[in-house]
Order: structure tokens, then C-alpha cells, then sequence
């Protein structure tokens, strides 16, 4: 061996030795854990302590007569929304989420009640309807405030744009739902004007539809991983209830792949296709426990019907919907 | 078996075969060497928490001595005035004076997680705050302090919630979180909790644990209740734990005993947990557990929220890890009902 073979051989093990010594020095000292709770916790920025630049969703937020501000504006990012919504923060960051701000306020003409402000940029106007028409409240009527917007007794949900707003008091009241509103009204004035995007849910059959359920899920929709972005609507048909579900996908191989990707889901869990004489044969039924589900691919759709209560009402709201999509892109 | 011209390369050349055989024989015992090595500088137990510091095991077992053979106690109560529930709860599962003693000093956990009124049921209700502490100064305790870590602002989180104002009417004191209260906590064999901040330093001198819980639906957890209130102890970047939430409140059930839990379902919230926000979020379910059982309790409060136990993975991992009994019959709760 040479010189310079047994000098480079020398040289990798000093290399190896130091990252050894390195390691062992690193080890006695790396504790993040406890690091974290020794600083000061992160919190929302609040926007009049700290003197900066308010956040772009905090500048939307208006100060309404009437409306006394209890503290200044706080604005949290994806790094820092669970300090505010600790449980719900995953809901939104797997939406697309990019910033949140709130500010809280007393409200003299509803006997001191208590009002919190939420907006949320989520990035997209699709995003936006995800997280407005996840948690909506069944029951709660429309409101012709937005395209998408409901009331319930001390709380108004609305999106516009990328959007998302919650305007939520401590209590229910005739004269705090004219403050809600008028509130409501000054704050989607501060909103820029953006072009809406098209009413997906309107490719939906309208028959037997129940408007206030159609959501957007944004994932792992029916609790199947992976199956994203997915419409959802609830029917009662004459043969019973019925979800009916769409997805568009960028090429029909996607929208192929994803239904795929359910019916593999549906059969570990147990559903078995049932011998449906008279129906059609692009239309096969998937059963369990008298929870009925169908499954197609129109174009770079996938869609289909989600735990029917019939064999008759699942095929009933397939071929409806089928229909619907029918030259559709 | 070495080819003819490779023999020649290794037998003319600076290296033979067996020269050749003897390195890789030394570089085999290096490595294997290293590998030994590593193994015996491997530690399974990770960093420690910091200089001259020993990370804690556990919060402590503060069940009550003479209940602490025999089998839980519970009291399920039905009404719509917390006081009287916890109050004809309590005595149902054998008085406060058989938890707390005299000169106790009694810790309260609440949950008060968000800045959001009492009205919207994110948070430990005041009523039954006040009602608990109430009872334990009459049983004899010599102070009692009240607690939560819910990162947001804690002052804000007590004031706005009404725990604040519950707490000083009725004599208690409010131990916010701040770093000095955090110790790294190490649950032995568990998986997440390594050197973890927990907010260790409320217990100091602490005698007695109780729990006052609300009843709300979570969406991570299917539903957060007493175990989950237990979350609040820990410090950090503790929504790191939210991938494994069910495995997180299973080691949090092993790392404190509490003397009494009372779970508040006089109104639960069944929707958009764990914040809430609309009052049609909630709705009237007329029911307060008392039991020194958090697992019994968090089982009944499955019920109210009508779900199951398959709804609420946590519940039977933490029966599993002993924490407690998911069948609540065999506690043979009292049953209350004081609806006028």
C-alpha cells in the first residue's frame, strides 16, 4: 500500500472520529423539548402591542360602532394557529390555510355582549368553501349576505373570496343578530373583490338535494387516505337517503386511479359488489350492512353514491348524476 | 474461488491474499467494533433534560387513601344546576370530606383551552368550578389552586372563560403557566412522553387532584373529556402529539392518579369541537359525573355524546394501560336524578 493510500485511509478515520465525537457531544446537549418550554411561549402576534404592520387578514378586520375592542387584533400562521385553535388547527391546515387573525369586542347594545371576529385567508376560494361547508351547522338557514353564508342564533359563517369568516357572540339575541349583520356587511366592504369561483355544487342534480349539506371535503374523504378535494352532497330520494360524491381530476387516468384507490378502500372494509339485474353494468353496486355505494368515472370526474339506504335510491342518484355529468368537462 | 489472473494481480503486486484476508479480517472487527460501541453509547431513554436536571416519571398518585384498595366510586347525577349536582354528586360517592382532608392543599384542573364565555362550552364552566372548590374548603382544605396550560394567553383564557372570576369568589387561586412551572417528564416505557415540559411545578405541596371537565366533541379525538383534559399539562410544541393523539392521552392517563374527576355534561358540546362557537354546537344533556375513576367517567361521557367506545380509541387504550374501568357499570354508580 502507498503512502498516499495509507494517508487518505488515515484521514476517513479521523473524519469518522470527529462526526463520532460530535455526535456524543451533541447528544448530552440536544433536548428541544424542554428548550421549547423555556422560551416564552409562541403566541399570536397582537398587532397594536407589537406596533408592526398589521397582517393582511388583521387590516380587514373594522372597527364598527358600537363594537368596543376588548384587545388589539391577533394574527396566527400555520406554525402558530393551534396556540388559538389547539384540536380544530388541522382542520384548516389541511385546507390550504395561510393566515388567521381575530380581534375581540364588547357590544353595548346587546347588554354587553361578548363578540369574536375570525377571518381566515385560506389561500383559495375552493379552501375557503372546504372549511365554511366542513362545520356547517345542519339546520342553519342560508343567508343572502354571501354565495355562501348561514346564520345560527349568535353567530354568523360566510366565505368570500379566499376568505373565510366567523363573527360569533356569547349569546343570542334580536338585537345582537342586526349588530351581527351590520357588522358583517362593514367587514365584506374591506374585502377585495376577487372573481368567485364557479358553484361546483351546482353540477349536482337538484331533485332530492338538501342545499345546506353540500361540503367540500378536503381530505381523506369517507375516511378513505388520500381521497381529496371531494363534493358531497345529501339526498332523500323515494327509495330512501343517499350521499352523492364528485371529484374532478386533472386527466381521466387520475380520476380513474382514484376510484380505484375507493373501491380498494370499500372492499377492505368489507363491502361485496351485488348482482343488480336490470341496472347498468357501469353502474355496479357495492354493499355492506344495507349501506349501498356505487362508484364511476365520468370524463376526469369520479364520482358516485355513498352509503345509500337502497339498493333502489343508490342506483336511483348514480344514473341522476351520471346524467349530470354527461358532457360536462 | 479467486480467478487465475487475480491471483497473479494479488501475488506479484504490493498485496497477497492472505495480506488481503488479514485487512478485511481488521477492518471486519473495526466495524463490528463501532457497531458495539454504538450499541453500548446508545441511549434508549435519550437526552437528558438539562444539566444537573432529572426528568420526573410521573405527576403522582393522589387517589385517596382508604378508596384505594376497593374498586372506583362513582355518582352519575341528572339535573340542570351544577352546584346541586356536584354537591348531591359528591356526597353520593361518600361526602368530599372522604377525599380531602384537613389542611389539604387541593389542585383543580380545568380546562380552560380557549378565550371563548362560559355560554359556548369550550371550556370548564365556572359553576362547577366554584361548586368543587366550595366543597373542598368546607371539607378542610387549606388552600386550593386552579390550573391549565392553554398556550393562547392564559390570563385571557381564565378571565374570559369565568374561571378567573369563579376562582377568586370562591377563594381559590389561579396558578397561570409560566417556564418555571415546566420539568421534563419522562413516562417509563412510554413512547411520547421523553423528556417532555410538563407543567410539573403546580403540584409542589399539592395534597389532592381533582379534575372538573367539560364535555365536548374533538376533532382529532372524538371527544375531549377528563383524560383529554390532562393534555393541559403538557407544555411545548405539544401539537406535535395531534399525529398520535389516541397513543398521547393513553401515556397522559398513566402519568397522574387524580383523587376525584367530575365531568360536567350538564350541556356538551356534540359538534365542531373542540372550539365550538355556535350555541347550536351544544345542546342540553343534563348529566354530571362524579367518580374517582377518569376512564369510568370519560365512558359515560361517550354516552351523552352518543357515541362509543369504538368512537373513542383513547378510552380503552388507557382501560389497557390501567388507568381506569371503560365499563362504568362495574363501578355501580349511583344514580341520581334532582330535576324539579
Amino acid at each position: 500500500m502507498g503512502a498516499a493510500q495509507r494517508l487518505t485511509g488515515y484521514g476517513i478515520l479521523v473524519v469518522l472520529g470527529l462526526i463520532a465525537v460530535w455526535l456524543l457531544v451533541q447528544q448530552t446537549r440536544f433536548n428541544p423539548a424542554v428548550g421549547v418550554a423555556l422560551r416564552v411561549p409562541l403566541q399570536g402576534k397582537s398587532q397594536a402591542a407589537s406596533g408592526q404592520t398589521p397582517s393582511a387578514t388583521a387590516a380587514l378586520i373594522p372597527e364598527v360602532s358600537g363594537f368596543t375592542p376588548l384587545a388589539p387584533s391577533e394574527s396566527f400562521g400555520p406554525e402558530t394557529l393551534s396556540d388559538k385553535i389547539d384540536g380544530k388547527a388541522e382542520l384548516y391546515l389541511s385546507a390550504g390555510f395561510k393566515e388567521m387573525s381575530c380581534r375581540k369586542f364588547g357590544l353595548d347594545t346587546a347588554g354587553k355582549a361578548y363578540v369574536e371576529v375570525f377571518i381566515y385567508d385560506m389561500g383559495s376560494a375552493q379552501n375557503a368553501f372546504a372549511v365554511f361547508s366542513g362545520q356547517r351547522r345542519p339546520g342553519s338557514p342560508s343567508i343572502p349576505l354571501t354565495a355562501n353564508a348561514y346564520a345560527t342564533a349568535n353567530a354568523w359563517f360566510f366565505t368570500k373570496g379566499r376568505f373565510y369568516v366567523e363573527i360569533v357572540a356569547d349569546r343570542a339575541s334580536e338585537a345582537l343578530k342586526s349588530s351581527l349583520e351590520a357588522y358583517a356587511t362593514a367587514l365584506l366592504a374591506k374585502i377585495p373583490a376577487e372573481g368567485e369561483k364557479t358553484n361546483e355544487a351546482a353540477l349536482f342534480p337538484k331533485e332530492g338535494l338538501a342545499p345546506d349539506t353540500v361540503r367540500l371535503c378536503a381530505a381523506d374523504t369517507f375516511g378513505c387516505e388520500g381521497l381529496s378535494n371531494m363534493l358531497t352532497g345529501e339526498y332523500s330520494l323515494k327509495g330512501g337517503k343517499a350521499t352523492a360524491f364528485m371529484a374532478r381530476r386533472d386527466t381521466p387516468g387520475q380520476a380513474q386511479a382514484e376510484a380505484r384507490r375507493y373501491l380498494d378502500f370499500l372492499a377492505a372494509n368489507g363491502y361485496q359488489k351485488v348482482q343488480t339485474p336490470g341496472s347498468p353494468a357501469d353502474l355496479p353496486v357495492l354493499v355492506l350492512d344495507n349501506s349501498f355505494e356505487i362508484v364511476f368515472v365520468q370524463e376526469s370526474t369520479m364520482a358516485g353514491v355513498h352509503d345509500a339506504t337502497s339498493r333502489e335510491a343508490a342506483l336511483e342518484l348514480a344514473i341522476k348524476l351520471k346524467n349530470e355529468l354527461k358532457g360536462k368537462p | 474461488m479467486t480467478r487465475p489472473e487475480d491471483e497473479e494481480k494479488l501475488s506479484t503486486g504490493e498485496l497477497n491474499r492472505r495480506d488481503f484476508l488479514k485487512r478485511v479480517g481488521y477492518a471486519s472487527a473495526v466495524a463490528l467494533g463501532a457497531c458495539g460501541l454504538g450499541l453500548a453509547l446508545y441511549d434508549p431513554k435519550g437526552p437528558a433534560p438539562s444539566e444537573g436536571e432529572k426528568a420526573l416519571s410521573g405527576l403522582g398518585d393522589y387517589t385517596s387513601k382508604a378508596l384505594a384498595s376497593g374498586p372506583g366510586k362513582m355518582a352519575i347525577v341528572r339535573g340542570t344546576d351544577r352546584a346541586a349536582m356536584v354537591e348531591r354528586g359528591v356526597k353520593a360517592v361518600g361526602g368530599m370530606e372522604s377525599f380531602i382532608g384537613k389542611g389539604d392543599r387541593v389542585l383543580i384542573k380545568v380546562n380552560a383551552a380557549f378565550a371563548t364565555p362560559a355560554s359556548l362550552g369550550a371550556t370548564t364552566h365556572p359553576e362547577a368550578l366554584a361548586a368543587v372548590a366550595d366543597l373542598c374548603f368546607k371539607a378542610g382544605a387549606a388552600q386550593v389552586l386552579v390550573t391549565d396550560n392553554p398556550i393562547n394567553n392564559p390570563d385571557s383564557c381564565f378571565e374570559i372563560t369565568g374561571i378567573a372570576g369563579a376562582a377568586r369568589s370562591s377563594g381559590a387561586r389561579i396558578i397561570a403557566p409560566r417556564a418555571a412551572l415546566f420539568a421534563p417528564v419522562s413516562l417509563p416505557g412510554g413512547k411520547l412522553l421523553q423528556n417532555w415540559p410538563v407543567l410539573a411545578g403546580v403540584f409542589q405541596g399539592v395534597t389532592k387532584v381533582i379534575v372538573v371537565s367539560p364535555v365536548k366533541d374533538h376533532q382529532r379525538a372524538g371527544a375531549s373529556m377528563t383524560l383529554k383534559n390532562f393534555y393541559g399539562f403538557l407544555g411545548g410544541r405539544r401539537n406535535v402529539f395531534h399525529q398520535d393523539i389516541n397513543g398521547i392521552i393513553t401515556e397522559l392517563s398513566q402519568l397522574l392518579k387524580p383523587t376525584l374527576c367530575v365531568l360536567d355534561g350538564t350541556v356538551s358540546m356534540m359538534t365542531n369541537g373542540p372550539t365550538g362557537g355556535s350555541l347550536s354546537d351544544l345542546k342540553d344533556t343534563g348529566t354530571l359525573v362524579v367518580s374517582t375513576d377518569p376512564v369510568a367517567a370519560d365512558a359515560v361521557g361517550v354516552e351523552l355524546l352518543g357515541r362509543t367506545l369504538a368512537d373513542v380509541p383513547y378510552i380503552l387504550m388507557a382501560e389497557k394501560a390501567g388507568a381506569g374501568q371503560a365499563d362504568y357499570h362495574r363501578l355501580k354508580p349511583v344514580l341520581l336524578d334532582i330535576r324539579t
